[in-house]
C-alpha cells in the first residue's frame, strides 16, 4: 500500500505539474497576438504594449512560465482583464455556491440511486425481466438527456407553469430557506442524470456481485435474500461504484457549468462563462485550471478509498 | 470439465453498458481490460459440447438487421438521418428564412414543430442542426479511433519509454471533465464547427489511447500471442494479424458512445453560446434561442431537445448491439 | 407435487431391502429446466435415487449432463433461468419442493451443507472467515455470538485449520486454496447436518492437497454420520471414496450402484466405455484407450428414446423409439438400458471382444488413415516440395542419428529467477526461483513427462524451451524444431481466424511455400489429426473442445517439428475426449517419430504416454527416471507421496491401499525450504535435509534421485 501510495502521489503531483503547464501554453496558442486577442478591438498601438507589459506577455516565454508556475503555487491567479479584481477572491466568493450545488447533488443520487440499482439488479437476479427494464429503460433514457434540455423542461414544468420553485432570482448565502429553494431546481437537474447513472452503473455492479459463487455459498448456508444483498452484493459492488461516483464527479463538473448558466447562478461555472464572453482569458485559465484540480484530486481520493475499502490491498 | 452452471447464461441482460462505459472512462489501470474479458468467453458458455455453432463473428451488414439492439438503433437513425438529408427536398421553409409575420407559431401541419421569434421553422432549422451534430458526432469518433488505435498500439505494446510518455500526456488530458477541456479549447480556436470537432476530439482521443492500450495489453498475454510468438513471428505480425483486428469490435463500441458523447458536448457548447454560432442552426443553439421564450413557445427549446435524445438513445443501443454481438453472455 | 410415485421406476425403488428404514434423501421425478432465450434446456430430465444416513453416493457424469444443477435442485437454489420443474425431494420424509424460502432457508446451511468446487471464488473476499460464519451458526444454532465464534473455532480445529483462533479473523485472500476449501467443509458442517452435497471439491486443487481434503471428508462423515453426496469427473475419486454411485447422462441418471458393482460389472454402455476410457494407473501398458465417439444430445432439443443411442454400438431399433428407464439388475445395480449387460449382452460379443481389447475405436484410426490415403497424392506432393527448411532438418537429423547418440533435446542446469522489485529502498527485492537448475535430454522419437504440483516450474520450463521466455541461467540445445501444444486450445487460437487460416500461420510467418502449396499441407494437417478437411472453413467458436485440441495438434505440426511440448494438453477436456486426443497424440508420435515433452499433473495419463519421467518439486527435478520404473518403484519420498495421492479408478486397490497423507501446503517459491526444497513436508525428514540440499544422484540403473534418504 505505501508503495502504492507513494506512486499514486507522485503521478498525481506530475498530472498536475503537466496540467498547468498546459494551461499555460494553451493560452499562448491563440491565434495572432495573444495580447491583442485578450484586448479585443478597443486597444492599439502604445495602449496595447502596456496591457501586453500588465500581463507580463512581453518578457521571455520561460520567464513567463516560471512566473505563472510560482504564482499558482502560492494560490494567486492574478486578476481579470475587465474588472481587474483578484481572481483567487472571485473564485473563493463563487466556490461555496458550487460546492453547495455538487454537493447536495451527490448526496441526493447516492441516497435514491444505490437502493434503486440494487433494487434492479435484485429483480434482474430473480428473472423478474419487467419491473428491472422499466428501471434500466428509464434510467438510461434519463441519463441521455442533455442537462440544459433536462433542465428547460423542468423550469417549463416546475416554475413556469406550476410557480412551485423559482428559477431566478438572487443568490445568497445569508438567507439559508430562500438560498435552498433557488438552487433546488439546479440540484434536481443535475441529480436526475446523476441517479440514473449511478443507479445503471450499481445495477450492473450488484448483478455481477449476485452471480458471483460466494453469494452461492451465502444461500446454501441459508441466509436469507436481505442479508445476500445487503452484507454480500452490496459490499462488493461497492467498490467499482465507487471508482465510478469518483469518475461521474466529471460530468457532474461539466453539469454545473450548465445549470449554472441557465439559472444564473453565480458559481464558479458562471464565472467561466462570463470569462470566454468577455475574453477573460487569465479568468478562463485559472478557472479551468481549478475544475482540472477539483477533478484530479476527486479521482485520487476515490483511489484511495478504493484500495481501503478492498481488504486484498495490504497496507 | 466445465462447470454446469455455464447454462444459466450468467448476467443475463447485458443491456447496461455503464460498467463498460466506466472502463472507458476509467482513470484507473486496474479496471481496465473488463470489456476484453467479456469477449475472450464467446463461444465457451452456454452450450455444452455442440458440434457446431454459427456466429459470434460479425458480419457487419447482418448484425445491424439481425441483432435487437442494432436494428432498433437503425429504426431510430436511419428516418432521422433520411429526413435530415432530404430536408432540401422537402416542402419546408429554407432553415435561414425568416418570416416575421410567423413569429412564434405553435406546432401546425405546415410548421411541425412551429417557428421560432423571428418565423423560422424550427423542423427545417433542427434538420440542418442534426447534419451538424452528426458530422460532428462522426467525425470525433473516427478522429478518436485513428488516433487512439495507432497511438494506444504503440503504447501498449512497446511500453517502456514511448508507454510512460505517451500515458503522461493522456493523463494531463484526462485531468480535465471533457465539457470544460472542450470549453477551453473553443475559447482558444474560436466559435465553428472545426474548432467544436478539434475540441471535443481533443477530450476523447486520450480516452481512446487509453483503452486500445489496455485493450492491446490483455491481448498481448493471450495464449494466441505466445502460439505465434512460439514460430518466431515478428512484432509487426502480431500486431497486425493478432492484436489490432481483436481490437476493433471494443473500439467500435466506445465510438458509438463517443459520437453520442460529442453530439451531447455539442449541443451543450452550442448551448452556451461558445460552438456554433447563430444564424448557423445547430441543436443546442435553436434551444437556447428558444429558452427566451420557453413560457409563450415550449416547442423551439422541447422539440430540437427530444432530437438528440432519440439519436443519443440510439447511437447506445448501437453500441450494446455489438457488446451483444461481442459477449455472448449479454445476449437475451 | 408426488405425481411421480406413480412412475415404474420408483415402485422398483421401493422394493429394495433395506428402505424398509426411511432413507435420508428420497429423489422421484426430479425435472429442472434453463428456460433460455434460444430454447428450454432440460438440464435435469427426470432424475431419481435415494441417499441412506450416513451414506457416501458419488454422482458421476461428463459437464453439461445436468449434476450441478441437479444438486442444487436438491436445495432449490438454481441460478435464473432456470427452475425446478417437478419432481419430489424427501429429507427425512419432510417434503422439499414447495417450501416457501424461509423454511427452506432453515434447512440450508443446517439440515443440508454444501461444499462448492471453487474455494477461491466461493468465499466472500472483502469479509473475514468469522463475519462468515458466525452469522449462518448464530441463525440456525441460536446461539449468541461469543458462543458462536467458539463453536466456528472448534469447527475450525476440527477440519485442520492451524492457529483456528488467528485464521478466524483472516481474509480469504490470505489464505491457500487447500486451506480455503477446508473452510467451506467447516462451514458446511457447522450445524451439523444430515447431508453434505460437495460439487467437485478437490477439482480446483493440487493432487497432493485433493488426498487430504478426500481424506478430511471422509473422516468427518465417519465421525458426524452425515451422508455425503458429491459430484465428480474423476472415477478414481469415486473408487477412492465413494459407497454408492450413480452416472448421469444428459440428464438423467443412466446406471446406479454400489462401488464395486460399477466398476466390476458395469451394465450400461456409457459405464462400460466411461471405464475403458482413462489408462490405468497400474497393470499393463499402452493397451489402445477407448474413445467413445459423437458428442452428448443438445439438452434443448426433444430426446426421442434412448439419449445415448447415437454413440452407443449396440443401439438398436427399439433404442431411436422407446427411452429406457433405469431398470434392475444384479443385486441393487439399476441401468437404463435395454440389453441386460449393455455391450456384454450375449449376441453383441463382437462389441464385447473389442471393447475388451479397446479396440472399438480402431475404427476411428482406419477411417483416419483412409481420408489421409485419399489425399495420397497430396502428401506424396508435399515430400516433392521444395522445402528447403524441412530438407535441411532432415538431412542435420541423419547426421545426428549416425551420431547415435540421437539425442534432439538436452538441457543443462536451466534457471529461471523472477526478481521482484519494491519501490520503497529499504524494502529487500525478492526472487522468486521459478525453475532452479533442471537438466534432461530427449531422444528421438522419446517422451520425457514432467509431472509436479501447482508452481514446481513445470510451465515455466515449457516457455523456456518455446523461446518465449529467456533462462536466467543454464543452456537449451535444440536439434530441429519445437513446437507446442497448449493446454486450453480455445484462448489459443485468435478468434478472428478461421481454422485454415490458424493452420497454416506457421507456414505463412516463415514465408514456406505457395498459397497452393500452403493449402495442400494445411489439408494434410487436418486428416493427420483425424478432422474433415471441411472444418478448416470454421471458426475456432464452433469447434468442440475436443475438435480445438486436434486442431492444437495439427498447427503444432505445421513445421514439421521435431519436439512437441504437450502442456497440459487433456485437462481442460472430458473424460471421453481425453482419450481421443491421447490416442491422437501417441499415433502421431509413432507416425512421425516425435519426440514429446509432456506436462501434466494427471499422473495416469503421464505414464501411459511417457517413457522417461522428470518429478518436479518447488522448481528443482527431485527424480527422473524411466516411467515404468519410477510407477513401480518410486524412490523420492516426493514421488510416493505423489504416487499415492492420485486416486485409482479401481476400488479394490483402493480399499487396500494405506494412503500416506504429505503435512501441509506447498511451500512458495519465494520463501522455500532451506536445505532441501521437500524438507517440509518430507516424512523422512532428518537434520541434514532441513540444513544441506540433496544433489541429484545415480540411482539404481537409468534413475536419478535427490534425497539423502535414498542411495
Amino acid at each position: 500500500m505505501l508503495s502504492y501510495a507513494i506512486k499514486r502521489v507522485m503521478q498525481l503531483i506530475v498530472t498536475m505539474f503537466g496540467v498547468v503547464t498546459l494551461v499555460f501554453f494553451a493560452i499562448r496558442m491563440i491565434p495572432g497576438d495573444p495580447a491583442a486577442a485578450m484586448a479585443g478591438d478597443n486597444l492599439s498601438g502604445a495602449a496595447l504594449e502596456e496591457f501586453r507589459q500588465r500581463l507580463g506577455l512581453d518578457a521571455p516565454l520561460w520567464q513567463q512560465y516560471t512566473d505563472y508556475i510560482q504564482s499558482v503555487a502560492r494560490f494567486d491567479f492574478g486578476s481579470t482583464i475587465t474588472t481587474s479584481l483578484p481572481i483567487a477572491g472571485l473564485m473563493l466568493k463563487a466556490l461555496p455556491i458550487t460546492l453547495m450545488v455538487a454537493g447536495l447533488t451527490v448526496l441526493l443520487s447516492v441516497l435514491i440511486a444505490i437502493p434503486l440499482g440494487t433494487l434492479a439488479a435484485f429483480l434482474a437476479n430473480k428473472g423478474k425481466k419487467k419491473l428491472d427494464n422499466a428501471i434500466t429503460w428509464t434510467a438510461m433514457v434519463v441519463d441521455l438527456m442533455p442537462a440544459f434540455w433536462t433542465a428547460l423542461l423542468l423550469m417549463l414544468f416546475l416554475s413556469l407553469n406550476l410557480r412551485l420553485l423559482p428559477a431566478s432570482g438572487t443568490v445568497s448565502l445569508e438567507d439559508p430557506m430562500l438560498m435552498l429553494k433557488r438552487i433546488a431546481l439546479p440540484v434536481l437537474v443535475l441529480a436526475i442524470s446523476q441517479v440514473a447513472t449511478l443507479a445503471r452503473i450499481t445495477r450492473t455492479a450488484v448483478l455481477e456481485v449476485l452471480n458471483e459463487d460466494y453469494v452461492r455459498t451465502a444461500r446454501s448456508l441459508g441466509m436469507s435474500e436481505i442479508a445476500v444483498v445487503f452484507r454480500h452484493a452490496l459490499k462488493n459492488a461497492m467498490l467499482p461504484i465507487i471508482t465510478v461516483v469518483g469518475l461521474s464527479f466529471g460530468n457532474l463538473l461539466n453539469g454545473t457549468v450548465i445549470v449554472e448558466f441557465i439559472f444564473s447562478i453565480p458559481g464558479i461555472g458562471t464565472l467561466l462563462v462570463y470569462g470566454i464572453n468577455s475574453r477573460d482569458y487569465p479568468l478562463v485559465q485559472n478557472v479551468i485550471l481549478f475544475y482540472a484540480f477539483v477533478f484530479v484530486a476527486i479521482n485520487f481520493i476515490t483511489d484511495i478509498i478504493y484500495k481501503k475499502v478492498d481488504p486484498r490491498v495490504q497496507f | 470439465m466445465t462447470n454446469s452452471k455455464g447454462y444459466a447464461d450468467r448476467n443475463q441482460y447485458g443491456k447496461d453498458s455503464c460498467l463498460h462505459e466506466a472502463v472507458f472512462f476509467s482513470q484507473n489501470e486496474e479496471e481496465e481490460g473488463l470489456n476484453v474479458k467479456q469477449e475472450a468467453v464467446a463461444g465457451t458458455i452456454g452450450q455444452p459440447i455442440a458440434p457446431a455453432q454459427p456466429r459470434i463473428q460479425i458480419s457487419y451488414m447482418r448484425f445491424l438487421y439481425v441483432n435487437k439492439n442494432a436494428k432498433w438503433a437503425m429504426l431510430i437513425l436511419l428516418p432521422i438521418l433520411l429526413l435530415a438529408f432530404l430536408a432540401p427536398a422537402l416542402p419546408l421553409q429554407a432553415p435561414l428564412e425568416s418570416n416575421i409575420r410567423a413569429s412564434l407559431n405553435a406546432p401546425s401541419l405546415e410548421h411541425p414543430f412551429g417557428t421560432d421569434k423571428l418565423g423560422r421553422d424550427v423542423l427545417s432549422r433542427t434538420l440542418s442542426g442534426i447534419k451538424v451534430s452528426l458530422f460532428v458526432g462522426f467525425s470525433v469518433a473516427l478522429i478518436a479511433l485513428a488516433f487512439g488505435i495507432v497511438l494506444g498500439t504503440v503504447s501498449g505494446f512497446f511500453g517502456k519509454t514511448t508507454d510512460r510518455m505517451i500515458m503522461g500526456v493522456v493523463d494531463i488530458f484526462l485531468a480535465f471533465p471533457s465539457l470544460l477541456l472542450a470549453i477551453g479549447l473553443v475559447a482558444i480556436l474560436g466559435a465553428g464547427t472545426v474548432p467544436v470537432i478539434c475540441a471535443i476530439a481533443l477530450s476523447d482521443v486520450p480516452r481512446f489511447i487509453r483503452l486500445q492500450r489496455s485493450l492491446v495489453l490483455s491481448l498481448k498475454s493471450r495464449t494466441y500471442i505466445d502460439a505465434a510468438r512460439t514460430v518466431q513471428a515478428p512484432q509487426i505480425w502480431l500486431m497486425a494479424k493478432h492484436i489490432v483486428p481483436n481490437t476493433i469490435a471494443p473500439l467500435l463500441v466506445a465510438a458509438s458512445i463517443a459520437s453520442a458523447n460529442a453530439i451531447l458536448i455539442e449541443a451543450s457548447l452550442s448551448f452556451l453560446g461558445l460552438g456554433i454560432l447563430p444564424p448557423e442552426p445547430s441543436l443546442g443553439n435553436i434551444i437556447k434561442d428558444g429558452q427566451m421564450y420557453l413560457q409563450q413557445a415550449w416547442w423551439i427549446s422541447t422539440l430540437p431537445g427530444a432530437v438528440i435524445l432519440l439519436i443519443a438513445i440510439s447511437l447506445h443501443f448501437l453500441s450494446d448491439g455489438i457488446r451483444e454481438e461481442l459477449d455472448p453472455r449479454a445476449r437475451k | 407435487m408426488d405425481k411421480g410415485a406413480a412412475a415404474g421406476t420408483i415402485d422398483r425403488n421401493a422394493d429394495i431391502p433395506g428402505s424398509a428404514n426411511q432413507p435420508l434423501l428420497q429423489v422421484r421425478d426430479l425435472h429442472t429446466h434453463f428456460f433460455t432465450e434460444s430454447g428450454i434446456v432440460k438440464a435435469v430430465n427426470g432424475v431419481s435415487f435415494e441417499i441412506q444416513r450416513g451414506e457416501r453416493l458419488a454422482i458421476v457424469g461428463e459437464s453439461g449432463s445436468g449434476k450441478s444443477a441437479m444438486a442444487m435442485s436438491l436445495i432449490q437454489l438454481i441460478a435464473y433461468p432456470g427452475k425446478l420443474v417437478s419432481g419430489s425431494v424427501r429429507l427425512d420424509g419432510k417434503e422439499l419442493v414447495g417450501l416457501s424460502e424461509a423454511e427452506l432457508n432453515k434447512l440450508r446451511g443446517s439440515a443440508i451443507g454444501t461444499v462448492f468446487q471453487d474455494p477461491m471464488t466461493s468465499l466472500d473476499p472483502v469479509m473475514t472467515i468469522e463475519e462468515q460464519m458466525v452469522l449462518p451458526i448464530r441463525k440456525h444454532l441460536k446461539l449468541g455470538s461469543k458462543e458462536a465464534r467458539k463453536h466456528a473455532l472448534g469447527l475450525l480445529n476440527q477440519v485442520g485449520i492451524p492457529d483456528a483462533d488467528k485464521r478466524i479473523s483472516s481474509y480469504p485472500f490470505e489464505m491457500s486454496g487447500g486451506m480455503r476449501q477446508r473452510v467451506m467443509i467447516a462451514m458446511a458442517l457447522s450445524c451439523k447436518p444430515k447431508l453434505i452435497l460437495a460439487d467437485e471439491p478437490t477439482t480446483a486443487l493440487d493432487v497432493t492437497i485433493q488426498a487430504q481434503i478426500v481424506e478430511l471428508l471422509k473422516t468427518l462423515t465417519e465421525t458426524t454420520g452425515s451422508a455425503m453426496m458429491f459430484i465428480t469427473h474423476d472415477l478414481g475419486l469415486v473408487a477412492r471414496f465413494a459407497q454408492k454411485v450413480a452416472v448421469m447422462y444428459a440428464g438423467k441418471i443412466v446406471e446406479y450402484g454400489t462401488v464395486d458393482e460399477i466398476f466390476n460389472s458395469p451394465r450400461h454402455p456409457y459405464t462400460q466405455s466411461l471405464l475403458k476410457t482413462i489408462p490405468s494407473v497400474s497393470g499393463e501398458k499402452r493397451v489402445r484407450l477407448l474413445q467413445i465417439q459423437g458428442f452428448p444430445p443438445d439438452m434443448k432439443l426433444p430426446i426421442i428414446g434412448c439419449s445415448y443411442k447415437e454413440r452407443c454400438p449396440a443401439a438398436s431399433e427399439r433404442c431411436n423409439n422407446d427411452s429406457p428407464e433405469l431398470m434392475p439388475r444384479q443385486g441393487r445395480q439399476l441401468a437404463a438400458c435395454w440389453l441386460k449387460n449393455g455391450l456384454m449382452t450375449e449376441g453383441y460379443e463382437s462389441i464385447t471382444t473389442q471393447l475388451s481389447r479397446g479396440e472399438l475405436n480402431a475404427l476411428t484410426k482406419q477411417e483416419r488413415v483412409n481420408t489421409a490415403d485419399a489425399a495420397g497424392v497430396i502428401t506424396t506432393e508435399r515430400s516433392a516440395l521444395p522445402v528447403g527448411a524441412n530438407e535441411g532438418d532432415a538431412t542435420r537429423i541423419n547426421a545426428f542419428v549416425a551420431d547415435d547418440a540421437n539425442i534432439v533435446l538436452q538441457i543443462t542446469d536451466l534457471h529461471k529467477h523472477f526478481k521482484k522489485t519494491s519501490m520503497l529502498p529499504w524494502k529487500k527485492d525478492s526472487e522468486i526461483r521459478a525453475v532452479n537448475g533442471i537438466s534432461f535430454k530427449l531422444r528421438r522419437g522419446e517422451t520425457i513427462g514432467i509431472v509436479g504440483e501447482s508452481g514446481c516450474g513445470k510451465s515455466t520450463t515449457a516457455r523456456m524451451l518455446l523461446k518465449l521466455d529467456e533462462p536466467t541461467g543454464g543452456r537449451i540445445e535444440l536439434n530441429g524444431n519445437i513446437q507446442i501444444v497448449f493446454q486450453d486450445p480455445y484462448s489459443s487460437f485468435n478468434p478472428k481466424m478461421k481454422i485454415a487460416e490458424i493452420i497454416s500461420e506457421p507456414l505463412d510467418v516463415r514465408k514456406i511455400g505457395t498459397k497452393e502449396e500452403k493449402q495442400l499441407i494445411v489439408r494434410e494437417l487436418i486428416q493427420k489429426v483425424g478432422l474433415d478437411p471441411s472444418y478448416l472453413e470454421r471458426y475456432p467458436s464452433q469447434l468442440s473442445g475436443g475438435q480445438r485440441q486436434r486442431i492444437g495438434v495439427a498447427r503444432a505440426l505445421a513445421l514439421n517439428p521435431t519436439v512437441v511440448v504437450a502442456d497440459e494438453p487433456t485437462s481442460a477436456l472430458d473424460v471421453s475426449v481425453r482419450a481421443q486426443i491421447i490416442n491422437l497424440l501417441c499415433d502421431l508420435k509413432e507416425e512421425l517419430k516425435l519426440s514429446f515433452v509432456f506436462i501434466s499433473h494427471d499422473l495416469s495419463t503421464v505414464r501411459y504416454i511417457s517413457d522417461k519421467i522428470a518429478v518436479m518439486y518447488l522448481g528443482e527435478i527431485v527424480e527422473y527416471g524411466a516411467a515404468e520404473e519410477i510407477f513401480v518403484n518410486p524412490a523420492h519420498p516426493y514421488t510416493k507421496a505423489l504416487l499415492a495421492a492420485v486416486p485409482v479408478p479401481d476400488p479394490k486397490i483402493e480399499a487396500s491401499r494405506s494412503i500416506e497423507l504429505l503435512k501441509g501446503e506447498l511451500p512458495s517459491p519465494a520463501a522455500p525450504p532451506a536445505g532441501c526444497a521437500f524438507s517440509s513436508r518430507c516424512p523422512q525428514v532428518t537434520v541434514l535435509c532441513t540444513e544441506r540440499k540433496p544433489a541429484l544422484q545415480e540411482y539404481l540403473e537409468r534413475r536419478e534421485v535427490a534425497c539423502h534418504a535414498v542411495s
